[in-house]
Formats: structure tokens, sequence, C-alpha cells
């Protein structure tokens, strides 16, 4: 019943106090609505990338050159990946199921009767199809064949037809890649796009043939590789590399010249940035709340002086100190959730407003963000309105009548 | 004086104020009994202690010495609680300025004691309070919709609502024009004769007069008590059907 009385009292100052009343929860309505927003797009930002990660292949591990960096990398001789490390992998390491060569060059221009377009082209072998999830939906795929006899073969993405005007169609026909003659025997499925960025624009060759068109990449092999199971993962990559040191012959005091990543560690480097977002929120939230809950207590010890004497009678007809002390709390507490709810119905708009940009994806608003928005505000108001609801509970009933 | 317990005691109150390197003697000494179903006048000239006397009595201030039993029991022996309790359920106390909520209607004035008491029924109860003062017709009037003799009526419905062993009354019509301190004292006067023990501190003796007994104070002692019920029978006051019961 008191519980009741208290909080149509507290309405009732809020209605009284209206301007007061909003301005002083507007800390905590931008603290929730940050917490709403950045955390519902983090989310739907980390779940697209790792959807994308999971595109990159099952299990997947990407092995290439790379020079260390400082001194201990200038000490280092050539850095390199060539053929026969690719073989060695693809021989010797028992965590791994499927290996393929990656030889991405950008800038290819492709020719297909008169329409010239400019695009990648990435070499590779018949079992990248696997270990990239990329197979082919019109056509046939690479054959072990086309890369044994380096062969003048080539797979399209969706986005390359797209852009030529084809369709299905093309396949057995020809293009032109830098000048050499190509036959076209399949499309690859359409993986959408990242980013805005699309994925399908893409023309596939057998590496081989790649690497007789542009031999600098004999020494700048990238392998993708894709292990027997989530839990080889590790084991993979402690395999790939034991053996490329041994066959770069590096002492044990020299860094890898080459560096091995599982999609794991992609998703953890993108994971990162999510961190970052919400550290740099945790800042923000951190200091609204410290405003928010300072503007609160002000405002209440505002309300507790304004309403001495209010105070006085209600002792004097029966209050207790407890009664007066949840009366004040409720009403700080009644202030900071009407600005947590502000905040959720503005977070809820503004992540609403995210989704609808083309390059976003499904924002989704948690709901355990709702609820720590509810909980922080309802903690500001507590943690806040205590000051004053004691000083208001422990007044003593003839000096708070007596107050003018 | 009466036989039996007196429903409150005072025994050699003193109440002191530091003011700076002074102290300033409110009440020094009082003794004091009031008995069920009284109605007394406390009087005595401006800064006397009145006001102090009665916020003891109500517990709405503690003394700086002497012992105070209301009911029979010690009140120094209460509890912050308890003294929140006795004030709720036992004392009902009328100021000189109303003291009612500016925001809510006079229904629900009526009701603030029954809240904290936990007490069902409230509107009901506050209702018939309202009833009792005359006030029926204003339930809905917010303080500042009614006459000053309208909002002391419902503040009084406010002390009984509860009904208080003991009805204390600061001053009740020092805010209101003679004729409605009339209709005021005319309420007293009924409820006294329902049974309503009251005591009332004034500074007029015509209210005064109409009270069956006058304790007049005088630099914080009792200076005089008489209960003129019997020792100055006064016409008007007979006429009234004001005999002590
Ligand atoms: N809070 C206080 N601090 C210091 N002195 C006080 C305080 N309250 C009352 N006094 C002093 O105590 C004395 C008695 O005051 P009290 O209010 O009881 O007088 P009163 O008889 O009610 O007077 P009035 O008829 O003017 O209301 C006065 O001298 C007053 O100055
Ligand atoms: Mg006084």
């Amino acid at each position: 019943m008191i519980f009741l009385s208290n909080v149509y009292n507290a309405l009732e100052q809020l209605v009284t106090h209206r301007m007061r009343s909003l301005l002083t929860i507007l800390a905590i309505v931008i603290a929730v609505t940050a917490t709403i927003t950045v955390v519902s797009v983090v989310q739907g930002f980390t779940r697209y990338v790792s959807n994308f990660l999971e595109g990159l292949g099952t299990n997947a591990v990407f092995v290439a050159p790379q020079r260390p960096a400082g001194d201990a990398g200038k000490s280092l001789g050539r850095v390199e990946l060539n053929e026969e490390d690719f073989h060695a992998i693809e021989s010797q390491c028992s965590a791994l199921r499927r290996v393929s060569p990656w030889i991405p060059c950008q800038d290819v221009k492709l020719r297909y009767g008169r329409d010239q377009i400019t695009c990648s082209v990435e070499g590779v072998a018949p079992s990248y199809h696997t270990v990239r999830n990329f197979p082919v939906d019109a056509g046939r795929p690479f054959a072990v064949m086309d890369v044994e006899r380096a062969q003048q073969v080539c797979v399209l993405g969706r986005e390359i037809l797209r852009k030529l005007e084809l369709d299905e169609d093309v396949v057995g026909g020809n293009l032109l890649i830098d000048g050499r003659r190509f036959r076209i025997i399949g499309v690859l499925a359409s993986k959408g796009n990242f980013f805005g960025h699309s994925l399908d624009d893409v023309v596939l060759i057998p590496y081989t043939t790649a690497l007789k068109m542009y031999p600098v990449f004999r020494r700048h092999l990238i392998v993708a590789a894709q292990a027997v199971s989530a839990e080889a993962v590790p084991e993979a990559k402690a395999q790939i590399t034991n053996l490329l040191r041994r066959r770069h012959n590096l002492a044990a005091h020299q860094p890898d010249d080459f560096i091995v990543q599982t999609q794991g560690e992609i998703l953890a480097a993108f994971n990162n940035v999510g961190a970052v977002a919400v550290s740099v929120l945790a800042g923000i939230v951190g200091i609204s709340l410290l405003v928010g809950g300072i503007g609160i207590m002000n405002v209440m010890l505002v309300s507790v002086t304004e309403r001495t004497r209010e105070i006085g009678l209600r002792k004097a007809v029966g209050a207790r100190r407890r009664d007066i002390l949840l009366q004040f709390l409720t009403e700080a507490m009644t202030l900071s959730l009407l600005g947590g709810g502000l905040g959720i119905a503005l977070g809820y708009a503004l992540s609403t407003l995210a989704s609808l940009h083309p390059h976003m994806v499904d924002v989704v608003v948690p709901t355990w963000a709702v609820l720590l928005g509810f909980g922080i505000s309802a903690g500001t108001g507590v943690v806040f309105g205590i000051v004053p609801a004691v000083k208001a509970a422990l007044l003593n009933p003839i000096d708070a009548l007596r107050h003018e | 004086m009466k036989a039996g317990t007196p429903l409150l005691q005072l025994q050699g109150i003193t109440k002191e104020y530091q003011m700076g390197t002074e102290i300033v003697r409110a009440l020094r000494g009082v003794d004091l009994a009031i008995h069920e179903n009284e109605m007394v006048a406390i009087m005595g000239s401006s800064g006397s202690g009145k006001s102090t006397l009665l916020n003891i009595l109500g517990l709405l201030d503690v003394p700086t010495a002497g012992q105070y039993w209301l009911d029979g029991q010690n009140v120094a022996r209460l509890s912050q609680s308890a003294l929140a309790r006795v004030r709720g359920r036992r004392i009902g106390f009328v100021f000189q300025t109303f003291e009612l909520l500016p925001r809510q209607t006079a229904v629900r004035n009526v009701e603030l004691p029954l809240i904290y008491s936990g007490t069902a029924h409230r509107r009901q109860l506050a209702i018939e309070a309202l009833e009792r003062v005359g006030l029926a017709d204003r339930m809905k009037h917010r303080p500042n919709q009614m006459s000053g003799g309208q909002r002391q009526r419902v503040a009084i419905a406010r002390a009984l609502v509860q009904r208080p062993a003991i009805l204390l009354a600061d001053e009740p019509t020092g805010n209101l024009d003679s004729r409605t301190s009339e209709e005021i004292l005319d309420l007293f006067e009924n409820l006294y004769r329902e049974g309503q023990t009251i005591v009332i501190v004034t500074h007029e003796p015509d209210i005064a007069q109409r009270c069956r007994r006058i304790v007049c104070l005088r630099d914080g002692q009792v200076e005089s008590d008489e209960d003129c019920g019997a020792a100055r029978p006064d016409p008007g006051v007979l006429m009234r059907g004001g005999q002590a019961p």
C-alpha cells in the first residue's frame, strides 16, 4: 500500500516538475541509449563477420610468407613460401584434410568479346572449392588435370557475369585474361557481399597457370587449408609451423618468417574491434551515469529541502524513518527508470535506423541489453538517491515542521 | 483531580535550547496529568512555552529532562519506529498552519495517517472523518480550493481519522477570523462531548473559557491549573451544555 502511495507521490512530483525532471534524466537517457545502440550494432557486426568467416570455409587455416617486424626480421635472408613448401604441407601435415595454394592477382584485365573489365584473378587448386566453401553451380569445378597441365581454363564468379551482362550459357565460351585465351568451364555459386564488397567479383584459374603468367608469386604463395576438425585446428597450426621452420632452417632464436592464421584468430581480430567499441561505450556510459546520478542526487536534495515541512507532517501522522526513506528512494528511482525507459526507446529507434543502412545487417536489440539498460538506470537511482533519502528520513519531526 | 491512571502524565519536564553561549529554558519543570475525556486549554503569554509543551506531548519533540508517560508507558523507552506508531495511532495533531499536502485532495490528505498504519478501507474511513467535521461535500477539493476554516476542518479530520486517544491542537484558530474560529470551537466541543480527549493551545480567553480546564504557563512553568467547569461556573459554558462529565 505504501509502495503504491510512494509511486503515486513520485509521479505527482514528476508531473509537477516536468522540466526539471526531464533535464535531470537527460544524461541517463544518453547512457542507456548508447548502451542499447552500441551493443546492438556491435552484435550485428560480430554476427555478420562470423557469418562471413564461416563462408571462408570450415576450420580454415591460412599460411603466408611474412617478414617479422624489427631487427629480427632484417637479419633473415629471403622470406619466401614456394611450391615445395606447399607440397610439403599438403603431404606431411596429418591434421589437414585439404590444402590449396591461393594466388590472388589484383587488377587483371579481362576481355570478353568487346567488353573489357578489371578484376581479381585467383590461382587455386581443385581442393579450393571445398576449402573455401566456394562450389560451382553451373558447368564443372577444376579437375586435377587442369592443374597438372596448367590448362588455360577458368571459373567465373557471379559478379563477373553481372558486369559482363552474361548468363550461365557462357560456360564453354572463351575470354581473354591479360591477353591469353581461357576457356570458361564453370560458374561459382554466389557468396554475397561483405561490407559492400562483392565476394563474387573473382575469376579462378589453376594455380600452375597463374604461376606461369605471374612468376613473381613463385616465392610468395599463400596456402589455404582445411583442418580435419575444429579441434584439430591448433594441432594443424603447430604442424605447419614446425614443418616450415624446419624447411626454412630457422634457428630456435629466430622468429617465424611466415604467418599461420586460423579462422578463429581472424574472428578474434574482428572481435577486438567490437571490444574497442564496447570499451568506448563503457566510457560514455560511465561518465553519463555519473553526471546523471549527480543530477538526480542534486534534484532530490532540492526536493527534500523544499518539502521539509511535508516530511515533518508525514512523520507527525505516523511515518517511520523507513517510510520516508522509501518515499524518496522511490522518487529517485522513478526519475532514473524514466530515463532508462526513454533511453531504451531511443536505443531501439537508433538501432532500427542503423539497420536501414544498406551495408548494415540485421541489427537486433538483445533482451539482455534492455535488461542491462533498466539495471544501470535503476542502480543509478538507488546509488545517488540514497543520500537525499537518508537525509530526509533522519529529519527530526519538529525541526522539519518548523522549517521555513 | 480525577481518579484513575491519567492518559498522559508529565513529571519535571524541562526543555532547553542552546543558543550560542546562552541556554534558553523553554520549559522549567512542568508537572501535568491529563485524564481521558478532558478538554484542556493551555494558555500563557507568547514565549511561555506552550508550543514546546504541546510538541513534547505529541512526541514531535523530546524533553531535555523529565518523565513522560503515555497510556502508562514511559515514552523515553520507545524506539524511533514505536514513536512513529504512537504518533500515528494514539495522537492527532492539529497545527495553526494546517499543514495539508497542497497537491492532494481533501480525502487523500485525510487518508495519509491510514497509509502509514497500513489500515484497510482507507477511503471509507477518510470519508467518515470528513463527514464528522461537516465536509462531506468537499472531498475532492484541493487545499487551495477551500477556505481557511474548511482547510482546518480537513486537518482536524486527518487528526481524527485514526480515532486517537488524544487530540492536540496548537492555536487551531490562530489563522482564522472570529466567526470561523467559533465554528471550529463548536466542532471541538462536539468531539469532546462524544468522548474525545482534547488539548488546545490558545491565546484567546474566550476560547479557553469553553474548555473545562485551563492550564496557564508562565516562563516555562505551570502558573495555574484550574478546573473551571466546577470552579468557575460560567453560565455561557453551562448553557452550551458543557458540564464536566
Ligand atoms: N528551536 C528553538 N531554538 C531555540 N529556542 C527556542 C526554540 N523553540 C522555542 N524556543 C524558545 O522557547 C521559548 C518557548 O517557545 P514556544 O514556541 O513554546 O512559545 P509559545 O508559548 O508557543 O509562544 P507563542 O504563543 O508565541 O506561540 C521561547 O522563548 C522560544 O524563543
Ligand atoms: Mg506557540
